[in-house]
């Protein structure tokens, strides 16, 4: 079924897919929706249009209502109730999806991507929640049309755009730790101009797990969202958009620091860290046959921590890490043909960065190209064709080729398959880290400049000398394989169907495989001769996730939705496996200290990751009376957490952490269809587990009130 | 054959000791059993004196070494290290054989992959030794006997390896540490006392290569 598009409609698209998107109701009507659903409409999974029932490849929305009916602050709390997402901890709060750690997934914001990861995670509550409209998740590559980082999925963060009209909300909340989230919203839309902006102020307290390690879990922090759209439409085929963002959040802690000879220092740590972009857009409706985009978009990541002593303000440490990230896109949707329609788009990317651990700026440039056919060959079949090629000036050429197809096979079952190849590229740590641990002394260099280091500290005579040979103690096979480090690459299968029993019930489930390649490791490259190792990196491991993921929703009133998830998840790293059947891991019992050799029974498989987890979840919504409520219930079960035998891998059950329940309830009323008024309560059983889980504070309380100004 | 005259040799060495008493049980058929397996001996807590700073309560490297010898059965005085009547010195992490630089005897070492139980026989060739800055037993977590996880800052004997010692007279030992902390805690913390060598092993006097 297909529904191209209308000149009109597509203006309105761009700037308002809410009312785009009624209009886009002239297509036949999907009767497997029934009653269920209201016609989504997503754009993550192809770079186009497409019905949320209609695309290939599995799609979570999370729309505005539900994000308010959960009283969501940041994408954190949104996120980490889904099925099949798991929020864990890394240097900051990340999503995991299909059992691939947060680097491996993409976050955009209007299809641009959010930068400034730390060691791989991007930290979801820098991403405030009042203004999105609804926030997609594409699971699977999809690598084939966003290129690197989009191995295990895509996020992608749809702002509200303007509506016409004019209309504000503010808001403001308080809760436990001190929490308060005090922002608002502003609308203008008439004739060809249309504005929104969003600005939020959220700070807190934070919170102490372990009082006695002197230091908070979280420390206080404030932090400001200023984000803003400006659209204008050219003439009745041009629109051009602007939209833009700054964030910064500054935050103060104390810590304790030994020194040598065991004494303490107290020290304080103040951390700024910002981000900006700006995203200009313009798009273009050649006939009602050809549509075009042209995106500019430049962000920048920075930040700053200062480290001086408590008692006399001496500095004690400085670091600071610049990131920069410019690109230039277009795009050309064609309909070729009543059948087929076809996505071309071409663009170039400039990275820069510039840090404390870095020896100088360092630039990265990337070109590539992708093109997509969407192709209905006959009623209720959909197959989605897209390659994309990107060549980088640091590491080899990635081709990334998806297949992806949709078949209607009854008004109540439709089935859907995929296959497509994901990448990673290597980030910039790998390609360019230049540091030495003062205090231990061993040095990690990135790829790109690790002969040249090896071969300094060579002529420095800091590198060991073999006592045979009297050369250099160096592994120059781990160093060529070093210099010619590649991105991490997946090839990836989904399978899953939708079912529709009844106009009340729908189960949808999917079943996933991810095979990946060449993930990255660090390696030991040269000996020092102070007994430490010169590290870099290098492309080794092989590791396999699969399971399958369910959905079951069911209306149980006018008003009340029960939902249910579950996902069965098995991570495994395969060298692992290929030495357990070599039986050549072991392990010694603690009581008898006997040494057994453990088969592939034995092994739990990837750390950080669980086998069982489940959520459910019952939505109130009446609007006439002005009443929402929300119970949700999210389970994960118990996950490896670290290596304490010996062997390095997961086998005993004191390496696990244990599976918890989080509970949350949320409830609001609307007076006069202006004042709002939510009371919620998260870990309502109030779990924590100080050792192992920093990110659960104990019960969250909550209090809010919103009003609307402006026409309704 | 082979077993006859190993048996023959054992019981003129140690006539009187357990490899007799094992006979007893049944000289009805001493004809064509093979040989009595050798007995699996554990030291424990072998660590040279003092091992942790006593001020600050942290591990701190001893002066001198613990000295061990598996003919004995016992620990060795420090004062007796420049001769071969041990066989195996501890001290941190570092384990030292009585050859090379590290002693007059014939001294060596293999650390093997495999379980404890399946090495029967010492292989007579390959035997590293140590040389100033390269111990036969190599330093280092992951590359020799033990890990470090730099989160807990627990050391573990790796599971699975065997360490196959030459003695300073020649004879052949296989060694399995169990341990690194005092009294071998079942689950170590990293806080109680380190340095303190918990480790099974078997040794064969009669100069053989039967570790069985």
């Amino acid at each position: 079924m297909q529904r191209f598009l209308t000149p009109t409609s597509l203006f309105v698209l761009v700037l308002a897919p809410t009312v785009s998107w009624a209009q886009l109701q002239t297509a036949p009507a999907d009767t497997s929706t029934r009653h269920l659903r209201l016609r989504e409409v997503v754009v993550t999974a192809t770079r186009t249009e497409k019905a949320l029932t209609e695309v290939p490849i599995p799609v979570t929305v999370i729309g505005k209502q539900q994000i308010k009916t959960m009283g969501a602050l940041r994408l954190s709390d949104v996120l980490g109730e889904q099925t099949g997402l798991n929020l864990v901890a890394d240097h900051g709060r990340g999503i995991q999806m299909q059992g691939l750690n947060p680097e491996y997934t993409l976050i955009l914001v209007d299809g641009e991507p959010l930068i400034g990861r730390t060691a791989g995670t991007l930290e979801l509550s820098r991403v405030a929640v009042g203004n999105i409209e609804r926030v997609e998740v594409v699971k699977g590559p999809a690598s084939a049309i966003w290129g690197s980082e989009a191995l295990a999925g895509v996020v992608n963060i749809i702002t509200q755009k303007p509506q016409p009209g004019t209309r504000s909300e503010v808001r403001l909340r308080y809760g436990t730790n001190r929490t308060a989230d005090v922002g608002g919203t502003f609308n203008y839309k008439q004739h060809r101009l249309g504005l929104t902006v969003f600005g939020n102020r959220y700070s807190s307290a934070g919170y102490t797990l372990q009082p006695a390690s002197g230091q908070a879990t979280v420390p206080p922090f404030a932090s400001y969202t200023g984000q803003s759209r400006l659209s204008y439409q050219l003439d009745d085929k041009t629109t051009l958009s602007i939209s833009g963002r700054y964030f910064i959040e500054n935050q103060s802690s104390e810590l304790p620091i030994s020194s040598e000879g065991g004494q303490t220092a107290r020290v304080r740590l103040q951390g700024r860290q910002q981000d900006f972009s700006l995203n200009p857009t313009l798009t273009r409706c050649f006939s009602d046959k050809l549509f075009g985009t042209l995106r500019f978009y430049h962000a920048g990541y920075r930040t700053q921590e200062n480290y001086t002593y408590t008692a006399n303000g001496a500095p004690y440490d400085a670091s600071y890490f610049h990131q920069t990230f410019t690109r230039p896109e277009a795009q050309l949707d064609w309909r070729l043909h009543p059948k087929h329609t076809l996505t071309a788009g071409a663009g170039y990317l400039l990275e820069s960065v510039e840090a404390t651990r870095y020896d100088q700026r360092h630039q990265m440039r990337s070109a590539y190209g992708y093109l997509q056919d969407d192709w209905t060959p006959l009623p209720g079949l959909n197959l989605v064709a897209g390659v994309r090629y990107d060549g980088h000036s640091q590491y080899q050429g990635q081709l990334s080729p998806k297949l992806s197809g949709r078949y209607q096979v009854r008004p109540w079952l439709a089935v859907r398959a995929s296959a497509g190849r994901g990448f990673r590229a290597p980030d910039f740590r790998q390609l360019y880290l230049n540091f030495s641990n003062p205090a231990v002394g061993y040095s990690v260099f990135g790829t790109h400049q690790v002969q040249e280091k090896v071969a300094q500290l060579i002529a420095q005579g800091q590198i060991a000398l073999d006592p045979a040979t009297g050369q250099p103690l160096i592994n120059v096979a781990l160093l060529t394989q070093a210099s010619s480090l590649t991105a991490e690459s997946s090839r990836a299968y989904n399978a899953g169907f939708q079912l529709d029993p009844t106009s009340k019930l729908r189960l949808t489930a999917n079943f996933f495989h991810n095979d990946l390649r060449d993930l990255i490791e660090t390696a030991a490259v040269a000996q020092k001769t102070n007994g430490q190792s010169v590290y870099s990196y290098r492309n080794v491991s092989r590791a396999y996730t699969q399971g399958v993921e369910t959905d079951a929703r069911y209306l149980l009133g006018q008003h009340l939705t029960l939902s249910a998830g579950y996902q069965y998840l098995v991570a495994k790293d395969r060298t692992v496996l290929a030495q357990l059947k070599a039986g050549s891991i072991y392990r010694r019992d603690p009581q008898t200290l006997e040494t057994v050799r453990l088969t592939a029974a034995n092994y739990g498989g990837l750390y950080n990751r669980s086998r069982h987890t489940a959520n459910v979840k019952l939505f109130y919504e009446n609007q006439a009376a002005g009443w929402t409520g929300s119970v949700r219930g999210v389970y994960r079960g118990r996950y490896g957490f670290q290596d304490r035998n010996g062997n390095l891998i997961l086998d005993a059950a004191n390496e696990y952490v244990p599976g918890y329940w989080l509970l949350n309830v949320a409830a609001a009323k609307t007076f006069r269809q202006r004042y709002t008024l939510q009371a919620g309560l998260d870990n309502a059983l109030n779990y924590t587990d100080p050792a192992y889980l920093s990110t659960v504070p104990g019960r969250l309380y909550y209090a809010s009130v919103a009003i609307a100004l402006g026409q309704k | 054959m082979n077993h006859l005259f190993a048996r023959f040799s054992l019981l003129a060495l140690f006539g009187a000791t357990f490899t007799f008493s094992a006979c007893s049980n049944d000289d009805n058929d001493n004809e064509v059993k093979p040989a009595e397996a050798l007995k699996t001996e554990t030291a424990s807590n072998l660590a040279p004196t003092p091992s942790t700073a006593p001020t600050t309560g942290q591990p701190s490297t001893p002066r001198h070494y613990a000295f061990y010898s598996f003919a004995t059965k016992s620990a060795v005085a420090y004062t007796d290290s420049a001769t071969t009547k041990w066989d195996l010195a501890v001290r941190g992490t570092d384990i030292l054989i009585n050859g090379g630089s590290s002693g007059p005897g014939q001294g060596g070492a293999i650390v093997k992959e495999g379980l404890f139980s399946e090495v029967t026989t010492a292989p007579t060739t390959d035997y590293k030794v140590d040389a100033p800055g390269a111990l036969a037993i190599t330093k280092g977590s992951g590359k020799g006997w033990y890990n470090y996880n730099t989160t807990t800052h627990v050391v573990t004997p790796i599971a699975g390896r065997v360490l196959l010692i030459r003695t300073a007279t020649g004879k052949y030992a296989k060694v399995e540490i169990v341990s690194y902390y005092k009294d071998a805690p079942a689950t170590p913390t990293g806080t109680e006392p380190s340095g303190y060598y918990t480790f099974r092993y078997v040794y064969q006097p009669d100069g053989s290569t039967n570790l069985k």
